[in-house]
């Protein structure tokens, strides 16, 4: 990282900047939270990422689909719906 | 009605309730068209619904961060993009819609590999190429940017996937 030309507005990235934030990223994946002690790899990190994210993804597909189903079937005058306008307002 | 202004924080369980409020909302606004509903085929509906969740999530960050920025533009050019299309059915042929269209996408890809120098902190640059295909806004941030925004749109999805997992088992026990 030495004689890097830098465009103003950039900081130079430090190793430490980068462990902090691969260490709280790690924090946040289901995989790796347990794993406390031993400080997973960062490339053991990053692909932990990609495939939490690509499987929240697909969640949001999978449950997108079931809730448009169920939304077709409500009824207006249900007790689904009144609870709903409940929460919102 | 909107719900008074909340604090700005990131715990986790006040995050869930905005995000429930939004994406309520949203639907409510979805159900209530409900010519729309019962005329447009399930996956279209299942599509207004993925992007009701991800413009709730998005909207609810605003501007702050790079990916919720990145959502609402394309959600906002993909609302303008279908609005051109329905005026201009009568008058152009498809092959011209699709010209436009794969124009569009050419424009917004113009840099997938960066030939500027730049210093892999991670050593392993394939993963990393891999993230800023999934993490929307990022493909041309620094690496620490690109960890933090990767962080928050984490945590913000996951919120969302509860909120919608919760919304479905209410919906399903009735």
């Amino acid at each position: 990282m030495s004689n890097r030309r830098s465009a103003p507005g950039t900081q130079r990235i430090t190793d430490e900047q980068i462990t902090e934030l691969v260490s709280k990223l790690q924090q946040l994946l289901p995989e790796l939270r347990n794993h406390r002690s031993n400080k997973a790899s960062a490339s053991k990190v990053l692909q932990e990422t990609c495939n939490y994210v690509r499987s929240l993804h697909k969640e949001v597909d999978d449950l997108s689909d079931r809730l448009s189903r169920l939304l077709s079937t409500v009824d207006d005058d249900g007790p689904q719906a009144s609870i709903i306008r409940s929460l919102i307002n | 009605m909107s719900p008074p202004k909340k604090p700005t924080s990131t715990n986790p369980n006040s995050l869930k309730i905005r995000l429930a409020y939004r994406f309520l909302h949203n639907l409510n606004n979805l159900n209530t068209k409900r010519s729309i509903l019962y005329n447009t085929p399930i996956h279209h509906r299942s599509h207004r619904v993925k992007i009701a969740a991800y413009a709730s999530m998005a909207s609810m960050v605003g501007s702050r961060r790079a990916w919720s920025r990145e959502i609402l533009r394309k959600i906002r050019t993909q609302g303008m993009l279908i609005a051109r299309k329905k005026k201009r059915v009568d008058h152009t042929t498809t092959h011209h819609l699709h010209a436009a269209g794969s124009k569009r996408r050419t424009s917004s890809n113009d840099d997938p590999n960066p030939t500027r120098e730049y210093v892999d902190p991670f050593g392993d640059s394939g993963q990393e190429v891999k993230l800023r295909k999934l993490v929307p806004g990022v493909e041309r941030m620094d690496a620490c940017g690109l960890l933090d925004e990767t962080a928050d749109y984490i945590k913000c999805l996951a919120a969302q996937v509860d909120v919608m997992r919760t919304l479905v088992d209410l919906y399903s026990t009735f």
